[in-house]
C-alpha cells in the first residue's frame, strides 16, 4: 500500500500511561464532587472555564510546547493520553479545546515572538480560548473560495470585512485565527492571495450572532467583521501563505482522538447496559464496536507518534478522521438495533439521554473539520489517484 | 518503510516468483513444490527455537513470512506451522516434528484420547482440518483440554474445501496413536486466540494486496476516455477500502505485539484483530470486485485468489460472531464501568 497512508506502530509510552492514571484519578474525583456531568460530544458543547483552568493548573494544556511559553515539553503521546481520558469521561473541555489543539501549535509555528510570549502562557493556564475562522456562508468545503477580505490602510493596519460561520464558541472566546483574502482572487491560482490574521474578538466592528444546532444548543456562531481594524503586526506567518498554513493546521485539527470518541460516553452507557443484561446480541454489537474502537486507537496513536517524530501526517490524519467519524455515527445505529430504548434528553435513563445527545449531534461528526467526501479525496490523492 | 524483516520478506518474494498461484482442486490441493522450496530455504522453522528443532528468529520474522505468503495466495500450511501448531507443540513440551514436514492445527472438539502404554490412542473424527490430506502432522486441541500431536501418515482425509479450494477436510482418527499433553483452560484459550491471530495476519496481508491490485487496476482500465481512478465515485470507494485496510493493519500489528510480549490480554487483542479483519472483508472484497468489473468475476483474473481466501479466512478460527462475544465479555470482566480501562489496556 502507498507509503503516504501508512505510519509506523506507536511505541508504548510509560510516561503516557503514568499521566493517564493521574488524569483518571482527577476525573473520578471531579465526577464524585459533582463538578461536571458526563455528556456526549463535549469538545463542542462542554464549555466550562473553571474546569479548563483546573486542567491548566495540572499542566495538561499546552503539554508539548516549550516551557518558556508556559508549556510542559511533554510528548504528543502523553498529550494523547490526557485528551483521550477527558473525552472518554465526557468532560467539559470545549472552552480551551481549539486553542490547545491547533491555535497554540499554529502560533508556535508562525506567530511572532511577542504573540507567543503574550498568548501561549494564557492558553496553557486554561484562560484564553480561540476560534477557527475558516468556513464562510458561501464557502464550506471549498475553502479557497472565501471572500472575507483584509486590506492595508495608510497606517499599515488591516481592515477586515466579511463573515465566518460555524465558529464554535466564538461568544466565549478571546481570539480567532481567521483566513482572509489579502489579494484579489486569481482563477489561475486559487490558493494564492490568502493569509491568516490573529484577531482579538473584542475589537470594534465584530458582531457574534448565535446559530443554534439541532438540540437547541448554542455553540456555533456567525462572526461578522465590519471595517474591523486589526493591528498590522497581527498577520500570522507570511502574507499570501495562508493556504499552506491552514493545511499544516489541519494535521492537528484532524488527527486527535476526538475524531472517534465524540460518542464514547454513549458506548460507555451501552457497556453498562450489556454488563447488566448479558444479552447475546448486545454482546456481539459491543464486541464489534469495541474492535473498531481498538483499531482506531492504534491508528490515532500512530499519528501522535508521528507528531513526536516531527512529521505532519496530513494524509493519514484525513484517513483516520474519515474512519473515526463514521464510527462515531455508527455507534448510535448499532446500539439502537440491539437495545429497545427511546432516545430522550429528559429521560432518567442515562442510555436514553446519551443516545438522544448523540443522535442530535451526529450530523456534525462527518462534516466538521472537512467533510468525509473531502477527506476521501485526500486519501485518494495519497493512493496516487489524483 | 525499512524494517528488520526486509531480508526475510525479500527471500520469500524471490521464492514466490517461481510459483504462480493456481486454482486448487481435489486432485491438486496444495503447492508441494513451493513448500519444498520454502523448507529448503529454512523458512518453515522460522520463529521456532533452534533448541526445539526450529530455525530460530523472532515472532516478527514468522509473521512477515506468513504475511508475504498470504498476499501471494500461497497454498502451503505455513501460518498453521509457524504461528499456531509449532509454538503449541513446543509450549506443551512435545517433540516438534521435522520442520520440513508440514504440521497443521485444528480444534478437534469431537476427538478424545485414551492412554495406551506410554502414548495415547485417539477416537473420533476431526473436522474442518486445514490442509487435511497435505499436512504430514497435526496438532489438535482436544476437549479436556489437551494438545495431541498426531502423525497423519496413513490417516484418510475427507474431501472438503473452503471457498478458495484450500483443504478443510476431516480426519478419521479412531485407533490412531498420538502424543498428548493436558492443557489448562487458559492455555487452550490462548491457543484458539493464536489460531485466530494467524488468520488475522493472513487477512491483513490479503486485504492490503487486494487494495493495491484495485488501485492499480483503476489506474490502468480506461472507460469514457479516462482511467477509472479519475472518477470521483471510484475514488470514494478506493478511499473507503484504504480506511478499512489501515484499520486492520493497525489492530493486527498491535495484537502481534501483544503476543510477542506475552501480554495477559493476548486473547482479547487477538479477538479484536479477528473481528476487525473479518468486518473489513465485507467492504474490501465487495468494492474490489465492483471496481474490477466483470473480469474480476472470472478465474482468468487473479483477483479471486485473494477474495475467495478473504471470504474463507474470516470464518475460520472463529468468525466475528464468535470473537465479538469473547471480546465483549472480556472487556466487561470488571463490570460495566470497566470498559474504558479495558479498552486502553488490551492493545
Amino acid at each position: 500500500m502507498s507509503n503516504s497512508l501508512t505510519l509506523a506502530p506507536a511505541p508504548r509510552s510509560d510516561a503516557a500511561e503514568q499521566v493517564r492514571a493521574e488524569v483518571r484519578e482527577f476525573l473520578a474525583a471531579e465526577l464524585a464532587a459533582g463538578t461536571f456531568r458526563t455528556h456526549v460530544d463535549t469538545w463542542l458543547s462542554g464549555v466550562d472555564p473553571e474546569f479548563s483552568r483546573k486542567l491548566g493548573e495540572r499542566g495538561w494544556l499546552g503539554m508539548t510546547w516549550p516551557k518558556k511559553y508556559g508549556g510542559h515539553e511533554r510528548t504528543a503521546m502523553e498529550r494523547y493520553a490526557v485528551t483521550e481520558e477527558l473525552l472518554a469521561a465526557g468532560a467539559p473541555v470545549a472552552a480551551h479545546w481549539i486553542a490547545d489543539r491547533q491555535s497554540g501549535p499554529n502560533l508556535l509555528r508562525y506567530g511572532t515572538e511577542k504573540q507567543r510570549e503574550e498568548i501561549l502562557p494564557r492558553i496553557a493556564r486554561g484562560e484564553c480560548y480561540f476560534v477557527i475562522g475558516m468556513s464562510e456562508p458561501d464557502s464550506g468545503s471549498d475553502l479557497a473560495s472565501i471572500r472575507t477580505k483584509a486590506t492595508r490602510n495608510e497606517s499599515g493596519d488591516w481592515v477586515v470585512n466579511g463573515a465566518k460561520v460555524w465558529t464554535s464558541n466564538a461568544h466565549e472566546s478571546h481570539y480567532g485565527i481567521v483566513l482572509v483574502r489579502t489579494s484579489p482572487a486569481d482563477p489561475a491560482s486559487r490558493h494564492a492571495g490568502l493569509s491568516q490574521l490573529l484577531i482579538d474578538l473584542s475589537l470594534p466592528g465584530i458582531t457574534v450572532n448565535p446559530i443554534r444546532i439541532l438540540d437547541g444548543g448554542h455553540h456555533f456562531n456567525e462572526v461578522v467583521f465590519e471595517d474591523v481594524v486589526v493591528p498590522g503586526d497581527m498577520l500570522l506567518g507570511t502574507e499570501g501563505d495562508g493556504w499552506h498554513q491552514v493545511t499544516a493546521e489541519l494535521a492537528f485539527e484532524r488527527s486527535g482522538p476526538e475524531r472517534f470518541l465524540s460518542t464514547y460516553p454513549l458506548l460507555a452507557e451501552f457497556g453498562r447496559r450489556v454488563a447488566d443484561t448479558g444479552d447475546s446480541a448486545q454482546l456481539v454489537a459491543l464486541g464489534r464496536l469495541s474492535a473498531r474502537a481498538l483499531a482506531l486507537r492504534q491508528m490515532s496513536l500512530r499519528i501522535a507518534a508521528a507528531l513526536d517524530r516531527g512529521e505532519l501526517p496530513n494524509i493519514p490524519a484525513a484517513l483516520v478522521k474519515d474512519v473515526g467519524t463514521t464510527f462515531e455515527a455508527d455507534v448510535i445505529d448499532e446500539v439502537r438495533r440491539v437495545v429497545d430504548v427511546t432516545p430522550s434528553l429528559d429521560s432518567p435513563d442515562p442510555l436514553a439521554r446519551a443516545l438522544a445527545e448523540a443522535q442530535l449531534h451526529q450530523p456534525g461528526f462527518t462534516l466538521r473539520g472537512g467533510t468525509n467526501e473531502i477527506l476521501r479525496g485526500i486519501v485518494a490523492r495519497g493512493l496516487g489517484l489524483r | 518503510m525499512a524494517s528488520d524483516q526486509d531480508l526475510v520478506v525479500e527471500t520469500v518474494r524471490d521464492i514466490l516468483t517461481g510459483f504462480e498461484p493456481f486454482v486448487l482442486t481435489a486432485e491438486r490441493r496444495w503447492d508441494s513444490g513451493l513448500w519444498s522450496a520454502l523448507a529448503d530455504a529454512g523458512l518453515t522453522g522460522v520463529g521456532l527455537p533452534e533448541s526445539a528443532g526450529g530455525s530460530g528468529g523472532e515472532l516478527a520474522d514468522a509473521v512477515a513470512i506468513v504475511r508475504t505468503l498470504a498476499a501471494g495466495s500461497a497454498a502451503v500450511p505455513v501460518a498453521e506451522q509457524l504461528l499456531v501448531a509449532g509454538p503449541a507443540v513446543i509450549a506443551a513440551g512435545l517433540p516438534l516434528p521435522p520442520v520440513e514436514e508440514p504440521l497443521t492445527f485444528a480444534v478437534a472438539d469431537a476427538v478424545t484420547a485414551s492412554p495406551a502404554g506410554e502414548a495415547f490412542t485417539l477416537s473420533g473424527t476431526a473436522s474442518d482440518v486445514p490442509w487435511a490430506g497435505a499436512a504430514r502432522h497435526a496438532a489438535l486441541l482436544l476437549p479436556g483440554p489437551a494438545l495431541a500431536l498426531v502423525d497423519l501418515s496413513g490417516v484418510a482425509a475427507g474431501a472438503a474445501f473452503n471457498l478458495a479450494g484450500e483443504p478443510r477436510g476431516s480426519l478419521a482418527l479412531d485407533g490412531v496413536p498420538a502424543l498428548v499433553q493436558p492443557l489448562t483452560e487458559g492455555q487452550a484459550s490462548e491457543l484458539r486466540a493464536g489460531y485466530a491471530l494467524a488468520r488475522s495476519v493472513q487477512l491483513a496481508a490479503a486485504l492490503e494486496r487486494v487494495l493495491d491490485w484495485t488501485v492499480q487496476y483503476a489506474g490502468e482500465r480506461h472507460q469514457f476516455g479516462r482511467p477509472l481512478g479519475k472518477f470521483q465515485a471510484i475514488q470514494m470507494e478506493l478511499a473507503e477500502m484504504a480506511g478499512e485496510v489501515v484499520a486492520v493493519t493497525a489492530v493486527v500489528d498491535a495484537a502481534v505485539q501483544a503476543l510477542a510480549h506475552d501480554s495477559a490480554d493476548v486473547v482479547l487483542a487477538a479477538a479484536a484483530a479477528k473481528v476487525r479483519a473479518g468486518a473489513a472483508v465485507e467492504v474490501v472484497a465487495r468494492l474490489a470486485h465492483q471496481v474490477h468489473g466483470a473480469i474480476g468475476f472470472t478465474q482468468e483474473h487473479k483477483l479471486h485468489h485473494l477474495t475467495r481466501r478473504l471470504w474463507s479466512w474470516r470464518d475460520e478460527a472463529g468468525s466475528e460472531l464468535v470473537w465479538s462475544k469473547v471480546l465483549a465479555k472480556g472487556l466487561l470482566a470488571d463490570g460495566g464501568d470497566g470498559l474504558w480501562p479495558a479498552l486502553t489496556r488490551v492493545v
